[in-house]
This record gives structure tokens, sequence and C-alpha cells, in this order.
């Protein structure tokens, strides 16, 4: 009896907490396999420091409050006056963003156009060209202008009611369009001219713009093509923010929509979206103080997306100084996506992120186009309630004095005062 | 939070003293600082100048000085710590916004009123500590805005006292009850286009504002007041003067009174509260404005 | 019968003053009242208290018995959160009239401000003359009669109670949640008789009411567009 339990010792459990995680391990040997690095949908899945990090001050004796259920708030916006003869006018400071039809299935990008057209915002074409049913079914119809100019040609610029150019995106910023031969089918590769079948790897730089100088020129004849009718913003990834955001408001944009790290894709090298790029919140702060400096913040809407996913995120950007928000993953979740992280295989049980004709039957238009209709509400419903409880009876006046940092990072990264505090690392980010 | 008052009385020689009786009768509504401006029926531009100490003034008579000749100028200690300088000025009337710029750019020193008919008596403390200190030196005037203040976000200091005036548009002068939300969002926009602030007071901010749609905007005094009622958000109850006419604005919550008897002899009295008019007339009843609307008097 | 001359009184004194005097008078005459704020506070008893002027803020607030008559005009807040009694206002009255009325009567022979009986939670709030905004906002139960123009906004989410109109025109002004119905016959019977009690030359035929849509239930919309939609709905 002795012998055994003199055998029996406690084995000691190292637990490897480092680098070499079961992540990490299986990143390598996946590598050691293929010989070129991963593509995988959905964008990064680090944790980035987010507007979670800032509070709003509500008014209570200071000030009134507006009543929540009683008394309006007004939530239209109105964006990219500064040389447009027609504004673009939504309802909701809410837009959807460019969300390709290849990446796509027809009846996601239907089913979101039908939602626009319910609650009366914006939803923005995507890489993969215009699609008819897209622009019928939508209230205002974003069109975008990539450099790959897939799908691209004059009859998307009369269909629009904006047209954003894309720089690039924060979920592979300074790369560009990926799309999974499995995802370019017979109707995508006739609909993009791309023969099916094979991967797409989208050229990341205009063929007809080089750099500020060639810009300029190129959205003065983007605005004599429309006639000076349509606002053009300018889509940048947030990476050197205050440079570009100063290139972008010379080169003479209506609007700069910045999109951070927390972006979403339908495929992307792995190594892109998780080490490329400025989460949202430090880029939109960036882009506002850049836009300050120039003395054009009040003639240039700013757009910011990237992990926009509640009221409160809405909230908080309009009172850092964005004029409008825009979502995508969290559109794609409120019609059935789990976020499963293969949109680039193509086979989306949802019918979301996929081109397979037997799947894309289990997406049912008008039940997702309410769904995603009701997530805009309720996020401007959220957005209104935290607007009135600041004692704000409109969503643009949010201001950067309602807010607070919570923590320290928060506190550096904005520019906003510690809670509690009047305490800022560098200067103050308003009047505080 | 305040309280506000307002009379138009053609050729009234109490006009002044009216408004302190006015003001006398709500000091719960505020004892932090109290105000007022008349606009007198004189032919001279006459300067009232707020400094933070009595050592400054030769810094300012140097400045006003470059502008014009001063006569029957006096200064003296206020209820604070600051002195206040008063003078009649012999220059042009084009002379007057830039002699406001200039004093308003010494951080000591800042006007109070400048202008031909405009003059503001403002410091802290009550109504009956204003008229101990100050030698309420106006002769006949046809309307007048006063104020009482409780201070709720910016700090107890004179300068920051209602009436409020701006060098964009120095014959206005504007008393406000209530706190505006976004009045930092609309002192940036203000500042890039280059209006300077001197205080933390949103008061300023909409007195800034009403002024530059005035002067950049061409804008009359109800324009302008159109303007302010959108664009302004939160509590707002205001009264506006210039030289000829007093506006009145209120916000579409309409949480702030303001009372308006209108008498027939021409007579035009405004309050927070009834009982302020009762000094004037005893026993009369006046009428709310309505809440969301803009409203104006010609003299 | 007294009579009590308050000018230059604190609010304090002339409240006890007030609290003294009921108690073995019937009847008593308040001069020189100079809107004075908060006049005859939670004051108890039974009598009638004619003043012969106007008064301030928070008129009658908590009344609990006497008969108030005030010859000039109340201010803001007249008979807060009043329990029982009858105020009557033969001028006009601020805004928020009546907020929180518990019981008791009170009838204004002139106009009133915005959001008359706020809250109320019984008892009647009669206005002879024109009423501003929201009139009846959130009330619990009561009555509010009102002879005159009304504001924007009537009856906005009220709960329960019961507002009756004369205007013509309030279909275009009604706040959320409330519909407009014919006056019952129980009704008439006792506005005619509050009519009756306080002198008001009215008839009660044309009378019709305000009430919740649906009992105790709101319908809100935090967000409300405004552009013309593609789609059939």
């Amino acid at each position: 009896m002795s012998e055994e339990k003199e055998k029996k010792r406690t084995m000691p459990k190292d637990i490897q907490r480092g680098v070499y995680s079961a992540e990490t391990i299986a990143d390598i040997r996946i590598k050691a396999e293929t010989g070129r690095h991963r593509i995988r949908g959905c964008g990064s899945t680090r944790k980035y420091p987010t507007m979670e990090d800032l509070l709003i001050l509500p008014s209570q004796l200071s000030r009134l409050s507006v009543d929540t259920y009683r008394e309006d708030c007004r939530t239209q916006t109105v964006l990219g006056s500064r040389y447009a003869k027609k504004p673009l006018i939504i309802e909701t400071p809410i837009m959807i963003s460019g969300m390709s039809y290849g990446a796509l299935s027809k009846e996601a990008k239907i089913a979101m156009a039908k939602a626009t057209d319910i609650v009366g915002t914006s939803i923005c074409n995507g890489e993969g060209g215009l699609l008819p049913e897209e622009r019928d079914n939508s209230y205002k119809q974003v069109v975008q202008i990539t450099p790959s100019r897939i799908g691209f040609s004059l009859r998307n610029l009369e269909a629009a009611d904006a047209i954003e150019l894309i720089i690039g995106i924060g979920a592979k910023p300074g790369l560009a369009g990926h799309l999974m031969g499995s995802k370019i089918t017979k109707e995508i590769g006739a609909f993009r001219q791309l023969p099916p079948g094979i991967d797409l790897h989208s050229h990341p730089r205009h063929g007809d713009i080089f750099g500020a100088d060639d810009m300029l020129l190129k959205i003065k004849e983007l605005r004599d093509v429309t006639n000076w009718e349509v606002p053009i913003f300018v889509k940048i990834a947030a990476g050197r923010v205050r440079e570009d955001v100063k290139i972008a408001a010379k080169t003479g944009a209506d609007g700069i929509v910045i999109d951070g790290a927390e972006g979403g894709t339908g495929a992307a090298p792995v190594v892109a979206s998780s080490q490329l790029g400025i989460p949202t919140m430090p880029a939109l702060v960036q882009a506002v103080r850049a836009l300050e400096e120039m003395g054009l913040k009040q003639e240039i809407s700013l757009i910011v997306s990237g992990g926009i996913k509640d009221g409160s995120d809405v909230a908080k950007a309009l009172a850092l100084g964005a004029d409008a928000v825009a979502i995508g993953t969290g559109a794609m979740i409120a019609m059935g996506c789990t976020v499963c992280l293969k949109c680039q295989e193509g086979k989306c049980a949802f019918g979301i992120g996929t081109q397979d004709p037997e799947l894309r039957k289990r997406l049912d238009i008008d039940v997702a186009a309410l769904r995603v209709a009701n997530y805009i509400q309720a996020m401007t419903y959220e957005a209104v309630v935290l607007a009135k409880a600041a004692g704000k009876s409109a969503l643009a006046n949010m201001e950067r004095e309602d807010l607070r940092s919570l923590t320290l990072e928060a506190c550096a990264m904005t520019g906003v005062p510690l809670i509690g505090t009047n305490y800022t690392f560098t200067e103050p980010f308003g009047y505080f | 939070m305040c309280g506000i008052a307002g009379i138009i009385s053609k050729k009234s020689d109490t006009l002044a003293n009216d408004l302190i009786e006015m003001l006398k009768q709500i000091p719960h509504r505020g004892t932090d600082a109290t105000g007022i401006a008349v606009y007198e029926e004189r032919n001279d531009i006459q300067i009232r100048v707020a400094l933070t100490d009595s050592k400054y003034q030769k810094d300012l008579e140097e400045i006003v000085q470059r502008y014009g000749v001063v006569s029957n100028s006096k200064a003296y200690n206020g209820v604070g710590i600051f002195t206040f300088y008063e003078a009649s000025l012999a220059m042009g009337s084009e002379n007057i916004k830039p002699l406001n710029w200039d004093i308003d750019s010494h951080p000591q020193l800042c006007v109070h009123s400048l202008g031909q008919r405009i003059k503001v008596y403002k410091d802290q403390g009550s109504a009956d500590d204003l008229k101990k200190c100050h030698k309420i030196n106006v002769g006949t005037c046809s309307h007048g805005i006063g104020h009482v203040r409780l201070a709720t976000e910016s700090v107890e200091d004179v300068n920051a006292a209602h009436p409020f005036v701006s060098y964009l548009q120095p014959n206005l002068s504007i008393v406000h009850n209530g706190q505006f939300t976004n009045y930092f969002k609309i002192r940036r926009a203000l500042e890039s286009k280059g209006v300077r602030f001197t205080t933390n007071n949103d008061t300023e901010m909409a007195t800034h504002f009403i002024a530059y749609q005035m002067k950049e905007k061409g804008h009359d005094l109800e324009g302008a007041l159109n303007v302010a009622l959108d664009a302004f958000d939160g509590i707002f109850t205001i009264l506006a003067a210039t030289e000829d006419q007093i506006g009145a604005v209120r916000d579409r919550l309409a949480f702030k009174p303001v009372l308006i008897y209108e008498a027939e002899n021409g007579m035009v009295i405004y309050a927070s509260e009834q009982i302020a008019i009762a000094p004037i007339v005893p026993d009369v009843y006046a009428t709310e404005m309505d809440p969301g609307g803009v409203k104006i008097w010609s003299i | 019968m007294v009579n009590l001359d308050v000018a230059g009184m604190s609010t304090m004194d002339v409240n006890a003053k007030l609290r003294d005097l009921i108690q073995d008078n019937d009847e008593i005459v308040v001069e020189n009242p100079l809107s004075v704020h908060n006049f005859a506070t939670a004051l108890k008893g039974q009598g009638r208290i004619t003043v012969k002027g106007s008064t301030g803020f928070y008129t009658a607030g908590f009344l609990q018995g006497p008969t108030i008559v005030v010859e000039g005009s109340t201010g803001l807040y007249t008979a807060d959160n009043m329990g029982a009694g009858e105020l009557i206002v033969n001028k006009n009255t601020g805004s928020n009239c009546a907020p929180s009325l518990v019981g008791g009567n009170v009838v204004i022979r002139g106009n009133s401000g915005s959001r008359a009986g706020w809250g109320m939670k019984g008892g009647n709030l009669i206005v002879c003359g024109d009423v501003g905004m929201w009139a009846g906002k959130m009330s619990l139960d009561g009555r509010i009669i009102l002879l005159g123009k009304v504001g924007n906004g009537i009856g906005e989410s009220m709960y329960n109670g019961v507002i009756h109109v004369l205007d013509p025109a309030v279909e275009d002004k009604l706040g959320g949640n409330v519909k407009v119905v014919p006056i019952d016959d129980k009704e008439k019977k006792e506005v005619e008789a509050l009519f009756k009690k306080y002198d008001i030359d009215c008839g009660v035929d044309d009378f019709r009411s305000i009430v919740p849509k649906v009992y105790g239930r709101h319908e809100y919309l935090l967000f409300k567009p405004t552009h013309k939609q593609k789609g059939a709905n």
C-alpha cells in the first residue's frame, strides 16, 4: 500500500499563457501546410478600446432634462452640404455602410435596402456594382467608387444620392477587396465581369487617382458628372488620420467617412485586420481635431463606422463630433448572422454571406428587412433616450462636454477628462 | 435660476430706478449678481468699463484716448473688488467697435456698455447693493432690461453677470433666464468664424450669436432671434434690446416664465413674476408669452 | 369678520397669522397682498378668506379645507397639491395651475397658462377663460372643465380622469393617447352643479370629453421619421 502511495505524485500543471496559445499553434500549423497568409471574414477579433469607456453626464439641477416619452428630440440629419446642391437628408443619423453584392447574397442586399426605406436612411452598395433591386428598394442610395472599379460605370453615378470615394476600409487598410472563388458564381461573375470561381484580389489604389493633387481634380470631375448636385464623401481607413483628413478636406470633399479597425469585411488577411489601423474612438477624435485645426468642422460632414453596435455608441459618436454613423456587421447580426467568422467560405447558414441558391432560400427578405429596420429604430430610440437625459432636444446637439472618460486610456486617447476630475493628459478636447 | 425684467416707457425719468425696484421684488430668483441696461435719450457716446483693480485705470484711459476725447470721467469701487469707470466720449461712431475690441483685449478690463444710447450697470450682489454702490446716473430713457442672477454653471464673476453686450453689435444687450445645453457646440462654431469670447458664461454665447446674425448675416432683430430659437437648445427665455426695439424669445418647452403687460399708453412691462410688476403697476394681470416664439416691440 | 393687512409681511408671518385667525373667524379679508408667495400654504379649517389683490407663486398650496377667493390674479403653481376646500381666482393665473391636485375645487375665472392641471389626482379644475399648452398633462384622475380656447397637446399622456372642453377646434390640438367623446348625462349633471355653485353662466350641452384612448397605457414614439416610403406598407 505504501509503495503505491509513493508512486502517486502530484503532477505539475503548466498552462501556456504566453505567446504559444492554442490559437497561435493552430495558426503556425496552417501556415506550415499552405505557405501563405490566412484569409478570413469578419475583420479583427481583437478587443479594442471603444466608446464603452466613455460615460455621458445627465442633467439634474444645473440643466433640465427633456421628457423621454412626451417631448420631442429631433433626429433628422443633413450631410454633405458643403458644396452639393442636394445634400443627403436622412431621418436618423444611422446609415448602412457598404457591403458588396458578392460578399452578401442578393436577398441580404434587398432586405437591407428595404430596411432603409422603412426607417428613412441610406445604404451603400459596396464594391460589387449596383444591384438594381437594391436601388429600387432603398430610400437613399450611396454609391461607392472603389479603386478596383468592379461593376462601376456612369449608370451607378446617375442613380446615386451620394457618392463614396473609397480610399480604404478599416478592416483591411491599405489593401482592397477580397472575394473568394467559391462566392464568384456565374451570376456574380457576369455582374462583376470576372471569370467565375477565381479568387478576386482587388486593386488597392485608384487607377486614375495617384495622390491628393489628382484627387482634387477627380472630385471636381465627379461634380461635373453629377451637376454639382450629389454630395461626395471620401472614405478613409483610420490610420494617419490627421494627415488624411486634412488632405481630404483640402481636395474639396463634402464629407469624410472614417472607418475604424473594428470594421468588418467579407474576407481579409487575418494579419491585416488585426495589425493595421487604429480603432474608431481615437480616430474620430483625431479627425475632429484635424477639421477644427483647419476651421472646416462646420462645413464638412463627418461619418464614423467600425464597431457601432447600439444607441449609446451613436450618442457618444455624435457628442465627440461625428455627424452620422454607419453600421455593417450590426445590420447582419440583426438579420441572423452569428459572427461565425467564416464569411469567406460562402457557406453562410443564414443565407446572408453566401451565393449558394439553397442556402439563400433560408433568408426571408421581408422578415430580415423588418429586423434590420427594428434594430436601427431601436438604436435611434436609445440615442434619443440618452440625449434627452442630457437635456437635448436634437441628437445633433450632443457635445463632447457631455462626456467623461471611464478609464485612463480613454482619457489619454480622447482628451475627455477622467471621471470625477478635470484631468486630461494632453490638450483638453473641449472646454473642461 | 434667474429673474428678468424689462420696461418700455418713452421719455421716462425713472426708468432705471423702476427696473431696480422690479428686481428688488425677486431676490429669491438670484442674489449672485444684478444688472440693468437702459437706453437714454442723449447725444454723446458713453462708456462703462469694469476693471479688476483700480491700478489698470491708466491702461484703460490710454486705450480710450487713442479713439476719442474723454470728459466727465469717474471711477469708483463696486460691491466687491471690481472698480468701475464711466465717461463721456467725443468720437465718431465708427470708432465704437474698434474701441470695444481693444478694451476687451486687455485681460483686466471688460466693457459693460459702449454706445450712443446704451448704458449698463451690473455688479455682484442684490439690487439693493447695486443701488447703494453705484450712483445710477441716467437721464430720460425710453426702454431698458434688467436681470438678477443665480449662477448655474459658470463662476459668479461680475463680467459674467447679465445684461451682456457684444463687440460685434455694441448697442445690443441681452438678459437670459435658463441654461443652454449646446453652449459649447455653438461657441466652437462662432470661434471658428473668429468671434472672441471672454467668459465661460452661456449667455455671452447667445449675445455673440445674435449679434453675429445681425452683423454678418444682415438679419434684423426679429430674424436673428428666429435663427436663435432654432439653433439654441436647452432652457431659454431671453429679452434682447437694441436702440429702438425689444425682442423676447422663449424655447419650445417653455420652462421659464416671462409675463408681459401692455398698457394703453404704450408702456410695456416684462417680468419673470407677477410680483415684480407690482411696484410699477400695482394690480394688473400680465399674460404669459407663448412657447417657442419670438415677439418684437418697436419703441 | 376680521381684516388682515399683510403689506410687507414675510410668507412665514402671513401663514402664521392666517392659521391663527382661521381658528376663530369665519371670514377674513386680506388687504395689500402685493403678490406675496406661498399664501395660505397648508391652511386647515373652515372659513372664507377674501384677498383684495393678487398673490404670487404656490397660492393655496396643500390647502386642506378653507375657501379662498382671490379678487386679483395668482402666480405660477397655484393650488399645488391641494387636498380639500376651494380656491376661486377672479382674474388670471399663471402656468402649472393646480399641479398634483388631490381634492377640492379650483375655479379660475380668467385665463390660465400652460400645463394646467398637471398630474391631477382628484378634485375639479375649472378655467373659464383660455388655457395654454399641455393642459391636463399626465393626469391620474379628477376633472378639468375648460370653457375657452385650449392650447396644443391637451390631455397629453393622461392616465385617467376627464377633461370637458367647449373649444370646437380641439381635435387639432390633442396630445398623445387621448380621444374626444361626447359628454354623458351623469357628467353633464355634475358640471351643471359645479357651474351653479360658482355662478358660471354657461350651458353644458356643447361640451365634449377628452379621455385616454387606452386606460393607463401609452403609445410612445421616440423616433418620428417623416419621409415618404417607397414600399407598400
